[in-house]
């Protein structure tokens, strides 16, 4: 059924769009052929996980309207499950995930029957007080989780197809492949929601709940399954960030900051739309990297405005770095105040303009 | 046969009395008017009927099956739907989306929905509108919007609180055209209304409520010549 309305889609679509798809695809699947510099690959794998996180959150807070502000729970749980199975019980990634997306779904439940029950800012402040409880369990299990020293990869198995081994997983190129197919599948997940009754009901409830309620649209069944698709794609997204950077612990997958950065990468996109997360995937990663490595001050030493060995090239050199979450909170604001249906909105009005 | 019976409802909030041992049943087929004066717990009753309030006391009955306690979704389903005083457009869906969200009550299918939304945006006349965004319409329009919305859920009994306010005289005359139409369909009404006019020339019969009681119940003629009522909300002019 839905792969007659996908196909009934793709009917209708321009020659053009189709082209362009085949051609992005096309080049995201080839890229580590011709691209092998490491710092590359490493920029395209972190723009993956974002568009995992933030089409994960798109689903919960940008379709049905629930602005959950602790994705961590769930991007944590992801990834201690499938650490702590790769570490103690020798289980291979690539099924520690579906145990991890699992887990995740047990959590999801919970957490979706307590904070349900809020509406509007209660609900967010709920949902940040459940990933706090999960950071601290995290930190404080020291039997299961180790604490606060985390959990250190020291050796991912080989994925096998019967005996043949199809990668090892010592250099990029297989994260690049698992990051790109785990976010075309959250992408393909968003556009079947979208274009399914589960859709228009996470839509209704997000417009207006007691609307929604009065239309048979039961509000705490179709709340939860939003969470649940929504916490399985984040843990996904957890499971993948844990494998990848080889070490876990409960301030680097639990954090608030996590759960932020989750909601930014939708809002700045723009929320409740297919593309919005992979645009602002496609804005902060650049930036946050740009912002970290000194680039800027390199930049600004190249104009000529400014010299190295100058008093402020030297203060420049020394505190851009530094103030690179500052610069990107200015950013992030500047944004959200001019552009609030994000980037894209912003594009396809600046279109919609121009076609006039 | 009655299909809506409320036997001594009564709803506090805290020590208030928005509705006291109110008692009327609705047949099967007819429009039922209910009147009174602002303050009188009109929506109250409405929303103790279907499901956002849980009645302090007493019963409602729906085809002859308990119904208090249940929720709103679960009370759409069984066939009773309602329509909102103040509009409740799913403002950045568009209008034919809105309406198959009402659809989708019935059917998991968003073509089936589609065509039965279209068709009740049809019965309502704003098919021109389909592809715009429920916001941006027009009060006239998102009066009719919501009546669609309802119908497609398919309703045997509809509540439409205050469905011609703020409207002028040619909307509400479109709209009483409508809810005749809908009543020759089958379909038994129960219609909240502060225009005294239109009340009389659609209802049946009507129940009129005062600070939370049931004042006086009859015909239109009983209840244009009823002294209380009179006195209550419709003054001497109306006589």
């Amino acid at each position: 059924m839905n792969m007659k309305i996908f196909l009934a889609n793709i009917a209708g679509y321009s020659p053009v769009k189709i082209l362009l798809t085949i051609a992005v695809l096309a080049f995201l699947f080839l890229f580590p052929h011709f691209v092998e510099n490491p710092y590359a690959l490493h920029i395209m794998i972190l723009l993956f996980l974002s568009t995992i996180m933030g089409e994960s959150w798109n689903i919960l807070g940008g379709y049905t309207g629930q602005y959950s502000v602790g994705h961590a729970a769930y991007f944590g749980t992801g990834a201690y499950i499938t650490m702590m199975l790769m570490q103690y019980r020798q289980v291979p990634p690539w099924y520690g995930v579906w145990a991890g997306a699992a887990v995740v779904v047990v959590v999801a439940l919970v957490i979706g029957s307590i904070c349900f029950r809020l509406r509007g800012p209660y609900f967010v402040l709920a949902s940040i007080a459940v990933a706090e409880i999960m950071r601290l369990s995290a930190l404080n299990l020291k039997d299961i989780t180790n604490g606060a020293e985390g959990i250190l990869a020291t050796e991912i198995p080989p994925l096998k197809i019967g005996a043949t081994v199809v990668t090892d997983f010592l250099s990029k190129v297989p994260f690049y492949y698992t990051g790109l197919t785990f976010a075309l599948l959250t992408i393909a997940v968003t556009y079947l929601v979208q274009h399914s009754k589960l859709g228009y009901y996470f839509q209704a409830i997000r417009e207006d709940q007691d609307a929604a309620h009065s239309l048979g649209i039961n509000l705490s069944l179709y709340k939860n399954i939003s969470l649940v698709i929504s916490a399985i794609l984040t843990s996904l997204a957890g499971s993948f960030y844990a494998v990848y950077i080889g070490f876990i612990d409960p301030s680097t997958v639990f954090p608030l900051d996590i759960s932020v950065q989750i909601v930014l990468i939708c809002i700045i996109g723009g929320i409740g739309t297919i593309f919005g997360p992979v645009i602002g995937a496609l804005v902060l990663v650049p930036l946050s990297e740009a912002l970290r490595s000194n680039m800027i001050a390199e930049a600004i030493f190249k104009t000529g405005m400014v010299t190295e060995e100058s008093g402020p090239g030297q203060f420049l050199k020394e505190n851009l770095a530094h103030a690179h979450a500052l610069i990107y909170g200015i950013l992030v604001v500047i944004v959200i105040l001019f552009m609030p249906d994000g980037v894209l909105g912003f594009m396809k009005k600046l279109l919609a303009k121009r076609m006039k | 046969m009655a299909i809506l019976e409320i036997q001594h409802v009564s709803k506090f909030f805290g020590g208030l009395a928005a509705n006291a041992d109110v008692y009327f049943t609705v047949e099967q087929g007819m429009i039922m008017g209910l009147i009174g004066p602002n303050g009188a717990g009109k929506t109250t009753l409405f929303n103790c009927i279907t499901g956002y309030y849980p009645p302090s006391k007493g019963e409602v009955k729906f085809n002859g099956e308990r119904i208090n306690g249940l929720l709103p979704d679960r009370v759409c389903k069984l066939g009773m739907a309602r329509t909102w005083q103040k509009v409740r457009p799913l403002a950045n869906m568009t209008v034919i989306d809105n309406v198959m969200v009402g659809a989708l009550c019935r059917t998991n299918s968003l073509k089936a929905a589609r065509e039965m939304a279209m068709e009740q945006l049809k019965v309502v006349s704003i098919e021109h509108k389909a592809g715009f965004l429920a916001g941006g319409l027009p009060i006239g329009e998102r009066k009719k919007l919501e009546v669609a919305r309802v119908l497609a859920t398919q309703p045997k009994l509809l509540l439409l609180d205050e469905v011609m306010g703020g409207l002028n005289p040619t909307e509400s005359e479109e709209l009483i055209h409508l809810i005749i139409d809908i009543k020759n369909k089958g379909i038994t009404q129960m219609i909240i209304e502060h225009d005294m006019k239109a009340i009389m020339r659609i209802s049946d019969r009507i129940v009129v409520l005062n600070s939370g009681e049931k004042l006086a119940e009859g015909s239109p003629e009983e209840i244009v010549n009823n002294q209380d009522v009179i006195n209550a909300y419709l003054g001497d002019s109306h006589i």
